[in-house]
């Protein structure tokens, strides 16, 4: 019953009116630009000592932590001048010629009297921690000596164990894996999803409310039936969607490939800079951990397939709506009042997206990404962050294409009777009898 | 004479509304069928269930003998009451896309509507948007969208409104060329002298209902000579003394009088001669507004 070479005619249009836009062509453009002075900005921050040095005056009353502090860290604890008094460090630490000083009780090793820290907010939570630590190593250090326990058991309490983090792939083999890159990936990733379902919703939306206030829609509705109209719409704009993601995800793809040289050249030269301080044996392995680190930014092609499986699915259920809604309304404001309940499983995926980037095998991630209103955000997180075994996969997609033509034939109703509607924005009431006549 | 459009017994119903009751009407090839009606009558409703926008709840509508489908749609050429076109697509990429919407071939659309643009003489807005045209080049852009698939049917719902007089003189033309080609064409109006001028059928709608239809002549000439009209100079003062009659236009100089039941044209031509200097009396048939306004008045007296 439906006319394909009619629908493929105003896929075509749809397509071709937006590709050819001035906005189509600076979103293409600037946004690949944009990801590329991220990646070059977090590349210059990994690459660089991006820790400005502190300076910590020790006031140490016990006589005993000041030497082995800066035993750790030379250039970070500072003696305390006999001379100067409380009041005066206080008073450089305001002026912020001092980033703090630290202050040990004559009584912190033997009561155990806490020691106090006092700064001007600059460090932040990794440098109190840092600190922290040297204290706490310093201070295991003279408890050790004090008891003159043996040396093998101060070696065992100096020992580090290392655990390497290494992700069993698809093929079986195991790989360099950074828990926090991909968590970070999967965050955003989704933002991405959230950002194109919505964006380009809000795209088809006001092209279906263009029509009907120009009123062509009457004229296009003498020639094709309005499900017809809807379904080239919805496809025409997903395909422009698609057209700009496969740019992007080629421009992204081209970078990081270039990129593992690109920053192979500049730690060559900089391990140059550190020959004479660092092992042989330690700047090998700094350098094999640097370019792991890089091969964690490229993109599985599988990936891309669910990616945009998942996205198409994710665009026809929800754009289905916004083009009902556009449909129902005359205006942008007056959609508003129905664009509410369908922002809110968008916005619910968007935000569960965070906690799955952290814990993306908890019950909850799993079901978000079952879910069809939230798996087009969820399951392509999940997937990114951890592997999802495929019958997963396969039971969200099905359960994405069951309700997506459920969606579809209930927006139909609204649209094809909307369209033709015009004046009074329709109640909700009015909207349940659209959609119950046959 | 064959049949090309056939309304039989259509009801729409919008909620608890009844928008068109039981409506029958049948258009032969090569006429022109007048729906007239006043705003909100059903009109508009009956021409999208034609068109195969809307449809029926109950009834059926035949196109050139077959039920409406896609397929009927190719054959109409139609112009909504409320003209659109994309304001920022190209000329004649909207024609050509409009046109393949109704069938044509992409080469065919190309012939058809470079043909109807050097006729309007219109070619050199090809390249143009249309919200870069006047108001009357985007009527005729409009008309070309109505007609380049070259449909055996043409529906016009309320053609010339909103049409500069030059425009509205050119649609007739082409609505009067058309029909010369053995098109038919059916349109609406509530402007009473347009079907006067131009129609053969009408089928006149009040409150969803078809009222009175049939061949435009023999409705009038069923209603008899029963209307004077009357030039003249002096006080119309004099007309407020007529008795049975209903003076349906009137104006300083001008009256046009419907004899009600055994009023005598000699009365008042008696009366008027008495007051004011008499220009011209003649007794003519009665006006397609006068039949529509009493036809109207005896449906709403009758329901």
């Amino acid at each position: 019953m439906i006319n394909f070479s009619k629908i493929w005619l105003i896929i075509k249009r749809e397509y071709i009116t937006r590709v050819q836009t001035k906005s189509f062509l600076f979103s293409t453009l600037l946004t690949p630009l944009l990801i590329l002075g991220i990646i070059g900005f977090l590349f210059f921050l990994t690459l660089s000592d991006n820790e400005a040095p502190k300076q910590v005056i020790v006031i140490d009353e016990t006589g005993r932590i000041f030497k082995p502090l800066t035993q750790l860290n030379a250039t970070r604890y500072l003696p305390a001048n006999a001379s100067q008094s409380i009041e005066q460090i206080r008073e450089l630490i305001m002026e912020d010629e001092l980033d703090g000083y630290v202050f040990f009780d004559e009584n912190f090793l033997s009561v155990g009297t806490p020691a106090t820290f006092v700064h001007n907010g600059s460090g932040g939570i990794t440098f109190f921690e840092s600190l922290r630590s040297d204290v706490r190593d310093v201070t295991r250090q003279i408890r050790l000596e004090d008891n003159e326990v043996s040396e093998a058991v101060v070696a065992i309490f100096e020992e580090r164990p290392a655990l390497e983090n290494r992700r069993l792939n698809e093929e079986g083999l195991d790989e360099q894996s950074n828990a926090l890159i991909s968590s970070i990936g999967g965050i955003l990733i989704g933002v991405f999803i959230f950002i194109g379902l919505f964006g380009y919703g809000a795209v088809l939306m006001r092209s279906v409310f263009e029509e009907k206030s120009s009123r062509i829609v009457e004229i296009i509705t003498s020639s094709v039936k309005p499900l017809e109209l809807m379904l080239g719409k919805l496809l025409g704009v997903c395909l422009v969607a698609l057209t700009q993601f496969s740019l992007w995800i080629a421009t992204y793809a081209g970078v990081t490939i270039l990129a593992a040289p690109v920053a192979q050249f500049f730690i060559n030269q900089r391990m140059g800079d550190f020959q004479n301080t660092l092992t042989a044996v330690e700047s090998t392995s700094k350098a094999d951990i640097d370019l792991s680190f890089i091969e964690q930014f490229s993109i599985d092609p599988l990936f891309i397939f669910y990616f945009f499986v998942f996205f198409v699915l994710g665009f026809l259920m929800y754009s289905s709506i916004f083009a009902a809604i556009g449909a129902a309304v005359d205006s942008e404001q007056d959609s508003q009042q129905f664009m509410t309940p369908v922002m809110l499983p968008l916005l619910l995926g968007y935000m569960l997206n965070f906690r799955i980037a952290e814990a993306p095998d908890s019950t909850f991630a799993i079901i978000a990404s079952l879910f069809p209103l939230t798996s087009p955000i969820n399951m392509v997180t999940r997937m990114l962050v951890s592997n999802v075994s495929f019958w997963e996969v396969t039971l969200s997609i099905l359960l994405l294409i069951f309700s997506l033509i459920g969606m579809l034939s209930l927006a139909a109703r609204i649209y094809r009777t909307g369209i033709l509607m015009y004046g009074k924005k329709p109640t909700l009431k009015e909207l349940f009898k659209w959609l119950r006549q046959a | 004479m064959s049949l090309i459009i056939d309304v039989q017994n259509v009801s729409k119903h919008f909620g608890k509304k009844t928008a068109v009751d039981q409506v029958s009407f049948k258009v032969e090839k090569g006429q022109i069928f007048g729906l007239l009606g006043p705003n909100g009558a059903g009109k508009t409703t009956t021409i999208r269930m034609i068109n195969h926008i809307l449809n029926p709840d109950t009834g059926s509508i035949s196109i050139l003998g077959k039920s409406i489908s896609p397929k009927s749609q190719e054959r109409i050429g139609y112009l909504p009451e409320e003209r659109g076109l994309y304001k920022k697509m190209k000329v004649f990429d909207q024609l050509i896309y409009l046109a393949q919407l109704k069938g044509l071939s992409q080469i065919a659309a190309k012939t058809a509507i470079d043909f109807w643009l050097d006729r309007f003489e219109a070619s050199s807005w090809k390249k143009k948007e249309i919200s870069e045209l006047s108001k009357g080049m985007s009527q005729k852009v409009q008309f070309i969208a109505t007609v380049a698939h070259n449909p055996e049917i043409y529906i016009f719902d309320e053609p010339f409104s909103g049409l500069d007089p030059i425009n509205s003189e050119m649609l007739k033309e082409v609505i009067l060329e058309e029909k010369r080609r053995g098109k038919t064409i059916l349109f609406s109006t509530h402007r009473m002298e347009q079907v006067e001028q131009m129609c053969d059928d009408i089928c006149l709608f009040n409150q969803g209902k078809a009222v009175l239809q049939g061949n435009l002549q023999s409705i009038k000439q069923s209603f008899g000579n029963n209307t004077v009209l009357l030039d003249f100079i002096g006080d119309s003062e004099f007309l407020n003394k007529l008795e049975e009659v209903r003076i349906n236009n009137r104006s300083t100089n001008f009256a046009e009088i419907r004899l009600l039941k055994g009023a005598s044209p000699q009365t008042i031509l008696e009366i008027a001669m008495k007051h004011t200097k008499i220009q011209r009396f003649e007794i003519v048939q009665p006006s397609l507004q006068d039949i529509f306004i009493s036809t109207v008045n005896d449906t709403k007296v009758s329901t």
